[in-house]
């Protein structure tokens, strides 16, 4: 569960978000749409305490993430890159992640086995593709077996078999009563795999509700939020 | 315990640090061995200063290893993975990992100690020996308290290098000042010709730990300028911890 209330934040003088409030539940994927530049990382950023919001709580199973005690087992997190020194093979690199929060050094293999990168392991995080990075963060993020899942874009970067892959495996997690918050700018990647939806637009949420309570009566969720943000597509 | 092994782990893994390492163990024996044949005329004629300090005047050319360790630690967290990410650093995984940040510093702090202490107390050893093979009959046999001041000055220094790394966020420019300072031209030591004040700042001070014939305005005791080096280190340390607890990464 994931619960972010009354979020405000304010970078340098430009406010990036304005009294942000939603929530992601258990069992369900929650997508974050939004243009780039809508705050959808800036939220993500304070939902995992590595940003500090002005005003607001972010929360995640009723706490905030700084509160967490061994972070990994409660939350995955996917954020930009692979988070790996470029000089690290992708093994050691999850080999410090994992001793950080105790956990056992066979969640390495298993997790690189589980994102298909047991073959690279050896290979310097620098040399990876942006598609093979993207799996060593979702690898990381999975190490401690988390009940919640955070993704800024997973699909970026990744080719059509890694975005058909991530999409099931997102539904699976889901299926298993996790909670699954993911954001992106491709509402058309989004309708296929979401159940909920919450949009943002220049730092303030647009619409929220289920796939079909925000689709409402526009032909796709793409109208629909050209609708909601009222940008009607022009450039 | 988890947070310094990873740390340990993270620090060990970097090219850099072994590069450093290497270097913290070979440059001071090297320097004496190279030094050797000049050092043994200077014996024999009774123009060599202090004998006592042989050897340990040449473990001020390792400092290089513990200067470059305490940046790397730093800096490395900062270094953006890769040109599709430019803004993803290190740091977003540390942080999601160790979200607690005084915790997550105090367990990379422990670590970078821990090396540095490791690679100076070698260090030291190696120079000592080396320092024995060469000059053997004329060098008195080192003292404890004397070896012990020289690892806590590598310590020290290695963590005043952080300090400044963990402040500015960036390891280049620490590392040519820090480098350059030690090697090339000392502006310390320039700067002690100027004023007497010069001799508290931390290299000139730290080196008087476990140097005594240094040709310095005003003399520190051991205990004094390692207690000169720590306030510099400790102040340091409290302004990049506290802005590293207060900024956004």
């Amino acid at each position: 569960m994931i619960t972010i209330e009354r979020v405000s934040k304010t970078k340098g003088r430009k406010p990036v978000l304005y009294d942000v409030s939603f929530a992601a539940r258990p069992g369900r994927v929650t997508g974050f749409l939004g243009p780039n530049g809508a705050g959808k990382t800036s939220t993500l950023r304070i939902l995992l305490g590595l940003d500090r919001p002005d005003a607001g709580t972010a929360l995640v199973c009723g706490r905030p993430y700084r509160r967490l005690h061994r972070p990994l087992t409660t939350v995955g997190a996917l954020l930009d890159g692979s988070g790996a020194h470029r000089s690290r093979t992708a093994r050691a690199h999850l080999r410090w992640v994992a001793a950080s929060n105790g956990l056992p050094r066979r969640r390495v293999g298993e997790v690189l086995e589980t994102v298909g990168l047991t073959a690279d392991a050896g290979r310097r995080a620098g040399r990876f593709s942006l598609g093979m990075s993207r799996r060593l963060g979702l690898a990381a993020a999975l190490l401690g077996d988390p009940e919640v899942l955070v993704l800024d874009e997973p699909v970026n970067g990744l080719d059509p078999a890694g975005i058909r892959w991530m999409r099931a495996f997102l539904r699976e997690q889901a299926g298993r009563g996790r909670t699954v918050l993911l954001s992106s700018h491709l509402m058309g990647e989004l309708a296929e795999t979401v159940d909920d939806v919450v949009v943002i637009d220049r730092g303030r949420i647009a619409g929220r509700g289920t796939l079909a309570e925000v689709t409402g009566d526009h032909p796709s969720l793409e109208d629909a939020f050209f609708a909601l943000t009222g940008t009607g597509g022009t450039w | 315990m988890n947070q310094v092994r990873a740390e340990l782990r993270k620090l060990l893994g970097l090219p850099s640090a072994w590069l450093a390492v290497l270097l913290g163990l070979v440059m001071a024996p090297a320097v004496v061995l190279a030094n050797a044949p000049y050092t043994r005329r200077t014996i024999a004629d009774g123009t060599a200063t202090d004998l006592a300090d042989l050897g340990f005047r040449d473990l001020a050319f390792g400092i290089i290893g513990p200067l470059v360790l305490g940046v790397v630690a730093v800096s490395s967290e900062y270094r953006s993975t890769g040109e599709d990410a430019p803004g993803a650093r290190q740091l977003t995984a540390s942080l999601t990992a160790m979200p607690h940040r005084l915790r997550f510093l105090a367990a990379k702090t422990a670590a970078l100690t821990l090396v540095v202490a490791v690679l100076a107390a070698a260090a030291a050893a190696a120079t000592i020996a080396v320092t024995a093979a060469t000059l053997g009959d004329h060098v008195p046999p080192p003292g404890a308290a004397r070896v012990l001041a020289a690892v806590l000055y590598w310590v020290l220094t290695a963590l005043l290098a952080y300090a400044v790394t963990l402040i500015a966020r960036n390891g280049i420019v620490p590392l040519v000042v820090f480098v350059l300072n030690s090697s090339v031209v000392s502006v310390s030591y320039l700067l002690t010709k100027v004023t007497d004040l010069a001799v508290y700042l931390p290299d000139i001070a730290g080196a008087q730990m476990f140097v005594r014939g240094l040709d310095v305005p005003v003399r520190l005791s051991p205990l004094t300028a390692g207690l000169v080096l720590a306030a510099w280190v400790a102040a340091l340390l409290s302004v990049g911890a506290a802005l590293f607890h207060r900024r956004d990464p």
